[in-house]
């Protein structure tokens, strides 16, 4: 849960706002794979509240779209892999692929992996023999 | 209030608690000496790994990064590796780089020892595979080792446990070797999987790097640490060590160090042995300067920091069509050493393993894909993700680094610690022969990884954070002229100061240094028990 109250958080509204565009543009909706964006407002509140832990580099790359001088939908294809806004993007992913929603439309249980762990299938060990046949490939020393 | 600190004379003083150190400890309390061992971490609570959390691939990259300088936790100081394309990566605190390591837990090979002879470049140790032998099993046996016996790339050695599970990923990535004719087999690992010596099981849960919380892998803060404390030494935690001091004669009578309030202490010793890895150890001998030594302790060879080894590593990976582990299971499973020893058709010497990557996390997938432009942002972001997710697996090679005196640890002029004690600086260039080997490797694996079946494939070399093996800086020798410390890991010039991690490697091997760092530290501490009655002479 966000336990950051609005009045602590450094990021201006107009901040938070480009913030919010921003991440639904990068990651938006699907209606065919049923996930929500990242401008979700469970998501997104992940995303301003995990930004305290790197501010100055996340301001960095807001101010960087904001100073663009035009509408973010409209900057989207000059910003798409800028190394401005490469903290904003790692971030959105971070969140995005650890909400419970998304988790599990790919498949995953919305867990961490301790202490359940999971399967791994233990494999066909019988395909070391044209290994073995070859013999010793280490060189006397 | 805590225990009160007894500054009586350590018989000998241990600083750091890592891999090394905690088995030099552990090696030397059955003499009943009065062992002290100082960590400038604290105890790591394998509650608190990363794995426990939801946001296990966030705290990867913030406080359970590899690169200390990320981290930047109590325990850990800064390094200056600007002029290093390859940046540090440690960890600060008891049991050390074996918190984050893999559990990649490989030999040397008997040609190893003997590079300059058998392809007249670096140098041969003045010991060889055949004397370590021993230790290596007894360092196998308190790790825990898990493999398969039989490896035709290894003289024969004995796994304790049943290899880790291939998996799908294995599976997939072994085909393309069997394809090609080339080596693989089951990777050694320090993870067991099975029940061993008090710790359970690995349950697969794929996050080796940032500590594991379930306590299958070995780390020396579950595995050597406990016995060597029930035994009897005293690990002191949050001690930052300064300098050694050295008395009249010459020799070292303790350290002057910080402790957990940061007072400056001094604990005197009859013995101490650096157990700091290759950049934190030539830091503390650097910075131990005194009339006798302006050059830092142990220093007259002037080769303390010299001959910085890292392992250049390429990553090569590829994107399949179908389902593979992702983010299930351990990053060890299989390895191959089919370039491992010096090939006549190559334009390089010496060689390097491959070791399998099982596959990367929801996160890293994601990371991977955006950052290299293979996911889009928009519309067509969750089917490229999807077109990656569980299906990248492939391999890093870890290529043999050779010794070059211009790649050092130094003191940097102006970056310091919390308590203002200098911190090193790194300079490293890859060599025309690394680069090559990297080069060499890149097409190798390509091709193995395309006769497997991948579609496309990520490379990237060298991996710029992969600065994990931190070697050579001390190196051992029995020229006083061409090296630090002797045969057995004392300093030439101090007859009581010993090394035990790897900063005394003459060579780097192409493979993992951790087990060979503990076996060493086993071997010199051994030397120390033997020759106790005349050690100084």
């Amino acid at each position: 849960m966000n336990q950051t109250i609005a009045t602590d958080n450094p990021f201006r509204v107009e901040e938070q706002d480009i913030m919010r565009e921003l991440a639904g543009l990068i990651v938006p909706d699907s209606p065919d794979y049923a996930v929500p964006g990242a401008d979700d407002e469970l998501i997104f509140a992940d995303i301003l509240h995990s930004a305290l832990a790197n501010e100055h580099e996340i301001k960095s790359g807001i101010e960087y779209a904001i100073g663009l001088d035009c509408p973010l939908s409209e900057a989207i294809t000059e910003l798409e892999g800028r190394p401005e806004v490469a903290a904003f993007v790692s971030l959105v992913m971070q969140c995005y692929y650890r909400d419970d929603r998304v988790m599990e439309s790919l498949g995953m249980e919305p867990r961490p992996p301790f202490p359940e762990g999971f399967e791994v299938e233990e494999g066909d060990w019988s395909m070391l023999e044209p290994v073995q046949r070859r013999g010793k490939i280490w060189r006397d020393a | 209030m805590g225990e009160a600190v007894n500054f009586e004379p350590a018989d000998v003083l241990i600083i750091g608690a890592g891999a090394s150190g905690a088995t030099a400890a552990w090696n030397l309390a059955e003499t009943k000496m009065r062992i002290v061992c100082l960590e400038q971490g604290d105890w790591t609570n394998p509650s608190e790994y990363p794995s426990s959390g939801r946001d296990w691939e966030t705290r990867a990259q913030s406080d359970f990064s590899i690169n200390p300088n990320r981290r930047a936790q109590p325990g850990d100081y800064p390094v200056n590796d600007a002029d290093s394309p390859i940046k540090i990566a440690n960890f600060n605190g008891v049991g050390g780089g074996t918190v984050l390591y893999a559990g990649h837990y490989p030999r040397f090979h008997p040609s190893d020892f003997r590079v300059k002879t058998l392809d007249g470049v670096g140098d041969d140790w003045p010991i060889d595979y055949a004397t370590l032998e021993p230790f290596y099993a007894e360092n196998d046996r308190i790790t825990g080792v898990s493999g398969l016996s039989g490896d035709p790339a290894y003289p024969s050695k004995q796994s304790l446990m049943p290899p880790l599970p291939m998996g799908k990923s294995g599976q997939t990535l072994a085909r393309g070797f069997n394809d090609l004719g080339w080596h693989w087999w089951p990777s050694d690992s320090a993870i067991a999987t099975q029940p061993y010596a008090g710790r359970d099981k690995c349950i697969n849960l794929g996050a080796c790097l940032h500590g594991c919380a379930q306590g299958a892998k070995a780390s020396t803060d579950i595995t050597y640490w406990p016995e060597a404390i029930r035994a009897g030494v005293e690990l002191r935690t949050w001690c930052r060590v300064k300098k050694i001091e050295v008395d009249d004669a010459g020799m070292a009578s303790g350290v002057v160090y910080f402790d957990a309030d940061g007072d400056e202490q001094f604990q005197p010793a009859h013995v101490v042995i650096m157990a700091c890895n290759g950049v934190g150890t030539p830091r503390i001998l650097l910075n131990s300067t005194s009339e006798r030594f302006p050059d830092g302790i142990a220093n007259t060879s002037g080769l303390v920091g010299k001959n910085l080894m890292l392992h250049p590593y390429a990553s090569i990976q590829g994107i399949f069509e179908d389902e593979l582990d992702g983010y299930r299971g351990p990053h060890d499973s299989i390895w191959s050493q089919e370039f491992y020893e010096t090939g006549e058709d190559r334009d390089f010497l010496r060689g390097f393993t491959y070791e399998f990557v099982r596959g990367r996390g929801a996160v890293a997938t994601a990371l991977t894909g955006v950052h290299s432009g293979r996911i889009p942002w928009g519309a067509g972001h969750h089917a490229a993700y999807r077109r990656l997710f569980n299906r990248i697996a492939g391999m890093v090679s870890i290529c043999e680094d050779l010794p070059e005196e211009h790649n050092t640890v130094t003191l940097d002029p102006h970056l310091t610690d919390v308590h203002g004690i200098p911190a090193p600086k790194m300079t490293y260039t890859i060599s025309e022969n690394s680069q090559k080997m990297l080069d060499f490797s890149i097409d190798r694996a390509s091709e193995a990884l395309r006769a497997a079946g991948a579609l496309d494939l990520i490379v990237e070399s060298p991996i710029a954070g992969g600065g994990w093996h931190l070697m050579g800086t001390a190196r051992m020798g029995t020229d006083p002229a061409r090296s630090v410390v002797n045969e057995w890991g004392r300093s030439h010039d101090v007859r009581n100061l010993f090394v035990v991690d790897g900063s005394v490697f003459v060579t780097s091997a192409g493979v993992n240094p951790t087990r060979t760092i503990q076996t060493l530290a086993l071997y010199i501490s051994d030397q120390i028990k033997k020759r106790l009655t005349n050690l100084f002479d």
